[in-house]
């Protein structure tokens, strides 16, 4: 599909280009689109950081559609972190179809795909960062990674992570900070941080093992100081604070987590008072909402560059004279962030969300070249076809969304469960309707170091409760207490929300197969990607088997898979997915 | 607090003579008839005998807002209060709201422990509030609390 002059114009403003040169532009086709027009840009300050986050090991171009649901407590909805749809596109004035509304929003989604293409991947992200790299001077630019980059790809997990370090070297990341990196496990996390370039940093991770030599102590570096521009600039890092809560503790066993505010703080002072840095910067994956309340509690932070939600935030935000930008997930985004830092002060600042658009920004042939050296030894496995789907299938959204549906129904049909549960993550792929399903993105969507699903029994009290403490880690009004997912996505059941209720008073009328569910009653329950598993009994040992592999073998059962993205929960307290501020609807 | 900080900070003390506060632990409190079982109410005024403790920033209480394991949820308190002959922290108590018995630690000190501080851990069964209170060598209490969220497993 041809892009029209109107949707070139939007591409300009997108990238910053003048707009005597864009009203004069003539309609032009994507391949005559230049690089200059891309990477427009007004240049501030001495130096620049670029930054990623949650590019959850997509090398390659995707499809991702961003949600269509994002509810929250009534005094969080409709602010920065929990914006969608409409209400993100008022918030930040962005034009319908143009192609920032095709990033930033599921509005239209399939028909913009068709035009504006596939988002991401490190060949073209690549391109735009050496142009930065080019114009600014490398000996300016400083590029940061928020984390959660190592997994989520079949090919990351195939390689424990090694295919993706490798493409961070190819992109020259500076420093990073994790999450899932940790799923890895300790010793293969110490491994990869060797083949690493980059530094890995981390402030809230100390040695919790009273026996181990690390007791109480730091596990990693918990700041780095680096010079860019003549100017010093102090980077504190900020791993995933609930880590051992969030994914199995075996991985992390001895380290602990948290937000560590406290520390955080005398960081900050240190790198002020002793070191004379010119500006302090938190690279973070606490998410973008927590990172606001650390904004609001730790004083001296310059710049949060903040991860772990997956928003993107065409803006930043400032809290309490601190600066937080996020740049979306897996891959779609580099955000530009120029700065003016002498003397111990920010004087400006210039913040762009560039878009990686593949279609639009030429891939550098290296990248291509490293990418499928990568993928090589999995290509026969990853490319195998393994059905064809009818509709759109996608993942995020509070409640639902038709790819977690899928791996539901696939389960169900093996396990011959009631209730199949799936985890809320918000990492995963798009693959659009009509489209074939390879088995690469099944591991886009599951590919995790504990795969298993595990068959056990649960009785009908227990699971109510479960639900009310899942719902309370996602709607919590307090974000210090949220642990930045979505609901889990059950099978089996369906059920009414009153997000606004207390902690325990949410769920109501929940029904198991059709029927009101019976506290008293035990039901077979299989889950994955949690520790569910904990809390039931008879666990079906014979069964247990990785949820990959059921789901492909399910879609090649069905050879077409038809998921209606009419979901299972009723929302009670909201008239719409993506409600305004201040609203229960969305207008 | 890192180790270090910790043992420079005995190490301060350790300058005069080491004075260590006597601790009791729950188990070692007089216990009700039957099970073991007090409620936050009848701890609280086991601690302040009625008196109402006045919420007061001076009780630093440090606790994670989603505990890793709820079997072993770190604790510390700190009283930023002097510790002279005269007007001294005289215990820390620590309290759960939701536990079966809801009273966690006490620890008594004199002037000669220099600082009123503690450090431990609690269980908590299920997520509710920790509190700490101080009591006063002028016959007052002071308290702080936090609400600490124990949870099966979240969502990544």
């Amino acid at each position: 599909m041809e892009i029209s002059r109107r949707d070139f114009m939007h591409i300009c403003a997108i990238f910053g280009l003048g707009a005597t040169t864009a009203s004069s532009a003539a309609p032009r086709a994507v391949s005559q689109i230049s690089l200059k027009d891309i990477n427009s840009f007004k240049d501030t300050g001495n130096f620049t950081l670029l930054h990623v986050c949650d590019m959850h090991a997509h090398i390659k171009p995707l499809y991702w559609r961003e949600p269509s649901t994002l509810i929250s407590a009534p005094n969080l909805v409709g602010t920065p972190g929990f914006l969608c749809g409409e209400a993100f596109a008022k918030h930040y004035g962005l034009e319908p179809s143009s192609l920032d509304a095709y990033f930033d929003t599921h509005i239209d989604f399939e028909s913009l795909a068709k035009k504006f293409g596939k988002m991401g991947g490190i060949a073209h992200i690549k391109t735009v960062v050496e142009h930065v790299r080019k114009t600014r001077g490398e000996e300016n630019v400083l590029f940061l990674d928020s984390g959660d980059t190592w997994q989520g790809t079949g090919v990351a997990l195939k390689s424990r992570g090694e295919a993706i370090v490798k493409a961070q070297n190819y992109l020259g990341i500076d420093v990073m900070v994790g999450h899932w990196e940790f799923t890895y496990g300790k010793e293969r996390v110490k491994e990869l941080i060797e083949m690493l370039d980059a530094k890995f940093i981390s402030q809230n991770v100390v040695g919790n093992d009273s026996f181990a030599d690390d007791y109480e102590e730091l596990i990693f570096e918990p700041y780095t100081i680096e010079e860019r521009g003549g100017a010093k600039i102090g980077i504190i890092g900020q791993s995933f604070p609930f880590t051992s809560t969030a994914n199995p503790k075996e991985f992390t066993q001895g380290w602990s987590f948290g937000l560590r505010l406290d520390t955080l703080q005398e960081y900050v002072d240190e790198l002020r008072e002793e070191h004379k840095v010119d500006c302090v910067v938190v690279l973070s994956h606490d998410g973008f909402s927590v990172d606001q309340e650390v904004a609001r509690k730790v004083n001296g932070i310059d710049f949060i560059l903040s991860g772990h939600t997956h928003d993107p935030s065409p803006k930043p935000i400032v809290i309490n004279g601190c600066v937080i930008v996020i740049a979306g997930s897996h891959g779609k985004y580099v955000g530009r962030l120029d700065i003016d830092a002498k003397d111990g002060k920010v004087r400006d600042y210039e913040y762009k969300l560039i878009p990686i658009a593949s279609k639009l920004i030429p891939a550098d042939p290296e990248g291509e070249k490293l990418v499928e050296e990568l993928y090589a030894p999995y290509n026969k496995e990853l490319n195998e076809v393994l059905g064809k789907t009818k509709n759109i299938l996608y993942k995020r959204d509070t409640f639902f969304s038709t790819f977690d549906q899928l791996i539901n129904d696939a389960i169900m049909d093996e396990m011959k469960c009631d209730i199949s549960f799936t985890p809320g993550y918000r990492w995963g792929t798009t693959v659009l309707a009509g489209e074939d399903i390879l088995m690469d993105n099944v591991y886009e969507m599951c590919g995790i170091t504990y795969p298993d699903v595990y068959t056990f029994e649960l009785k009908g009290d227990k699971i109510a409760s479960l639900l009310e403490d899942i719902a309370d880690n996602v709607f919590n009004a307090n974000p210090l207490y949220q642990q930045g997912g979505d609901m889990s996505r059950l099978g089996g059941v369906t059920y009414s929300i009153a997000v606004s209720n207390k902690a325990g008073e949410r769920i109501s009328n929940l029904m198991i197969g059709n029927k009101p569910i019976d506290l008293n009653k035990t039901y077979i329950v299989s889950s994955w990607g949690g520790n569910l598993q904990n809390a039931g009994t008879n666990l079906q040992e014979d069964k247990i088997r990785a949820v990959y592999d059921i789901t492909r073998d399910y879609i090649k059962r069905k050879k077409v898979v038809d998921v209606s993205n009419e979901g299972n929960v009723t929302l009670l307290d909201y008239d719409c997915g993506c409600p305004v501020e201040g609203s229960r609807s969305c207008s | 607090m890192q180790r270090r900080d910790f043992l420079r900070n005995l190490g301060v003390g350790a300058a005069g003579a080491v004075i260590l506060p006597s601790v009791s632990f729950a188990a070692d409190a007089p216990k009700p008839k039957g099970s073991n079982v007090l409620s936050y109410k009848d701890a609280l005024k086991a601690v302040t005998g009625g008196k109402t403790a006045e919420v007061s920033a001076k009780v630093n209480l440090k606790v994670p807002e989603i505990a890793e394991n709820g079997a072993v949820v770190p604790v510390t308190v700190e009283i930023d209060y002097p510790m002279t002959d005269s007007n001294y922290v005289k215990a820390i108590h620590v309290l759960t709201e939701k536990n079966a018995n809801s009273r966690c630690i006490d620890v008594h000190l004199s002037p000669a422990n220099g600082k009123a501080m503690l450090a431990t851990r609690v269980k908590l069964g299920e997520t509710q509030e920790i509190v700490a209170i101080a009591e006063l060598s002028n016959g007052t209490f002071l308290m702080a609390s936090q609400s600490v969220k124990v949870t099966i497993g979240g969502c990544g």
